[in-house]
Order: structure tokens, then C-alpha cells, then sequence
């Protein structure tokens, strides 16, 4: 099992489209993703669970991977927060 | 369309009265509209639309008649100077035998009709438009489902058969199964079946069944508009599904757009229910609802509300009531 904390930088926050990405991503690998802000832990490959996250610019997500491929869907998560999931940046 | 195939299709509904032996003519009906000659009876040909079925109505008879003999027939020849596919005498009315000698002469067939000239021109050019109109046929079939034309598409044995069945048994109602003809009429494309396949469906397992006889006249509609496309596929991974519609993906039938939907179809997923959600949806959209779009605007709100209260960003103060 595979832990990283993670920074939303873009403006608009996780929103549809970011949601919809990560869920696609997380989708492609064998391992069970979640993503945890505060209390509220969701899996990672639904839409309206990662949008019940409510993590807007500057909240903290922690994504968890467990399973055959842990490390590359971590990476590949954190790679879509890093680029602000392709959106405009905000101010933090 | 010859003018003999356009008499023998429509003698009966518009009375045609066939007044020359001929009913060949070079030149055949290919465009929907019709062409009132009076000008180039009153002597103006440099244009003259002579493709157009040529229509003598009573303001072109009075102004033959206000001619003396000679130059009735001039008039009249002026007619003949380009080939055209046949002319229509109108609100039955008397005609100089000449007319018809012409015709005769140059193998263009004249008709005669009791209707009034211009409830007839706009029954002509209504069946002509019909008849012209682009027109494709579609493997596939088609539901009036809340009165939302759902034209059902996908390999062959992906079951839209079955799933029109089953929207059938659900009160929803047949248009087409397999084949839909459609036809663009303005900006509208609407569907049908084929004359002799309509009220009939086959299923594989069983064979042809009579959906009339078996449902009865609630089951089935003759016509309907096609508002969505609900593509079947089997489910794949590689394949983009839509899972937020926040976009109307479209695709394009005789040159209209349709807004189209991609079904990923798995063991134990209930087609019908979904394309009902389809159907609804739409309707939704039509009175303006968009639900991806309003969820996404509010929760955009409220992250930014819990932003400014949970990170302390030095920036503008959170919205009145949007932080928790």
C-alpha cells in the first residue's frame, strides 16, 4: 500500500472534468485507489464520490493505491494534480 | 420522377385530368417547386424557369383571352421555346385547344385540375418536396418514447430489436424495427418504416411477430422525428463513454446534427429503463435543465467558500452563505 499527500492547485478545484479524470486514471489500474480529505475517504474510481471530496484550491488530498500496479497509479495521480488536471491555476 | 410516374401517383388525389395523348415527356420533374408562366406568356423569356412543372392558373387563361387570336398563339409558343416536364391547367378551366395541339406537337403532357390554382400549388409542392427530399436508410430502430423519437442503432445482435420489444411492452411505441427510412424535411429528420416491413419485427429466437396484433394500435406510431441517437456497443474498456454530460456529443444524418448517446451494453444491464432515462433527459434539456452543468457551478461555489475558511488564502472574502 502506497500513500501520498497531494495539493490542489487549480482555481475551480476538483470539479466535473478534474473528478471525471482522476476516476478515468484510477480506472485503469488493477489496484483499489481512494483519496481521503479531512474525514471524508472516497474511492477513487467514482465520479461522485471524488467530487464529495469538496476540494477546492489549496486543499490537501491524500491518495492511497493498494494492489499489483500501487506505484503507477499513484504516480499518475499525483501527475494530474501537479498539472492542475490540465485546468487554469489559481493563487495560493 | 417522370411525368408519367407523377400521374399515375397522383391522378387520383389531385383529379388529373390527362388532355394530351402524350404523357412522355424529354424532360422530367426534378425540382420541388412549380412556375407560374405569365411573364413569358406576356413576352419576357429571357428567364424561364423550365425545369419547374409550369402551372396556367386563371390570371394566366384571362390574359390569353385579353389576346387576339394571333398573339394567343404566339404567347402560347412561347411556352414551348425551352423543353419542360408538363403544364397543369388549374381550377378546371377552358383552355384554347392550341395548348393542348402544342403540347401534342412537342411531346410535353398536359393536365387539368379541378382544384383552385394556389390550394393546388401548395399540395403540388408539399408532394414534390416529399418526394425529392433527401432521404437515407438507417439499420437500426426506431421508439417514440415520451414522444422523444429514439432511433435505436448497433451491430447486428447487439439486441435493439430487444430493446424496442421491450420498450413496446412498456406503453412506448413502434415506429420502425431494422430498417428506418429517413427522410430531411426542413430542418427535421423523420423516420419510418418500410411499406411492407411496418407493424413487424423479427426476434431472434422466435421469428416475425405482428406487433399490432400482438400489442395492439397503442404499440406502434406511422411517423416519427428523430431527436436522439442511442448507440448500442458491446462494453469495452478503450471506448469514451460519457460519464458527466456536460456536452451534447452529436452525430450527423443527411447533413443534420443529432445529439447521440453510446450505450456500453454488459450481461444484466436493463437497455429499455436507460433508454427511457435517455428519452427523459432530453426533455429535461428542451426545458432548459442541465443537471452536470447546475451540480458543477454549485459545487465550484462551494469549494470555494470551504477554501477561503480552511486554508486562509489572502484573496477576495468567501461568497455571502457559500462556506460551511
Amino acid at each position: 500500500m502506497i500513500e501520498r499527500e497531494l495539493l490542489v492547485v487549480n482555481k475551480d478545484g476538483i470539479h466535473l472534468r478534474p473528478a471525471e479524470r482522476i476516476a478515468q486514471t484510477a480506472g485503469g489500474f488493477a489496484s483499489e485507489v481512494s483519496l481521503q480529505n479531512g474525514t471524508c475517504k472516497v474511492n477513487g474510481k467514482s465520479i461522485l464520490g471524488i467530487l464529495a471530496l469538496e476540494a477546492g484550491l489549496g486543499t490537501r488530498v491524500t491518495v492511497v493505491a493498494d494492489g499489483p500496479d500501487e506505484q503507477e497509479a499513484v504516480e499518475a495521480i499525483a501527475a494530474l494534480f501537479q498539472e492542475g488536471f490540465g485546468e487554469e491555476l489559481g493563487k495560493l | 420522377m417522370s411525368p408519367r410516374q407523377f400521374y399515375e401517383r397522383k391522378k387520383e388525389s389531385f383529379q388529373l385530368e390527362l388532355l394530351t395523348s402524350c404523357l412522355d415527356s424529354a424532360r422530367p420533374i426534378t425540382v420541388s417547386d412549380v412556375h407560374r408562366p405569365g411573364l413569358a406568356l406576356a413576352g419576357f423569356t429571357k428567364i424561364f424557369l423550365a425545369e419547374r412543372i409550369q402551372i396556367l392558373g386563371e390570371t394566366e387563361m384571362l390574359f390569353l383571352e385579353t389576346l387576339e387570336e394571333r398573339e394567343r398563339l404566339k404567347a402560347i409558343d412561347r411556352l414551348f421555346i425551352h423543353d419542360i416536364p408538363c403544364i397543369i391547367v388549374a381550377k378546371g378551366l377552358e383552355f384554347p385547344s392550341y395548348l393542348t395541339e402544342r403540347g401534342e406537337k412537342a411531346g410535353v403532357p398536359v393536365f387539368r385540375t379541378p382544384l383552385s390554382t394556389t390550394p393546388f400549388i401548395h399540395r403540388l409542392t408539399e408532394f414534390l418536396e416529399e418526394a425529392f427530399a433527401p432521404r437515407t436508410h438507417i439499420h437500426g430502430s426506431l421508439v417514440d418514447v415520451y414522444g422523444v423519437g429514439l432511433l435505436i442503432t448497433g451491430k447486428s445482435g447487439i439486441g435493439k430489436s430487444e430493446c424496442a420489444l421491450d420498450l413496446v411492452e412498456r406503453g412506448h411505441r413502434l415506429v420502425a424495427d431494422d430498417l428506418v427510412i429517413v427522410t430531411r424535411r426542413h430542418n427535421e429528420l423523420v423516420g419510418e418504416a418500410s411499406r411492407h416491413l411496418k407493424d413487424h419485427m423479427e426476434i431472434r429466437g422466435i421469428g416475425i411477430i405482428d406487433i399490432r396484433r400482438m400489442f395492439g394500435i397503442r404499440a406502434i406510431t406511422r411517423t416519427k422525428r428523430i431527436a436522439v441517437e442511442v448507440r448500442l456497443r458491446e462494453w469495452a474498456r478503450d471506448v469514451d463513454y460519457d460519464r458527466l454530460g456536460l456536452e451534447e456529443r452529436m452525430t450527423t444524418i443527411l447533413g443534420m446534427k443529432v445529439p447521440v448517446v453510446t450505450m456500453p451494453i454488459i450481461p444484466g444491464k436493463n437497455i429499455t429503463v436507460l433508454a427511457e432515462v435517455v428519452a427523459m433527459n432530453h426533455l429535461l434539456r428542451i426545458h432548459g435543465l442541465r443537471p452536470a452543468e447546475t451540480l458543477n457551478e454549485n459545487l465550484i461555489q462551494l469549494m470555494k467558500g470551504n477554501k477561503s475558511t480552511e486554508a486562509e488564502i489572502s484573496e477576495a472574502p468567501p461568497p455571502e452563505g457559500g462556506g460551511r
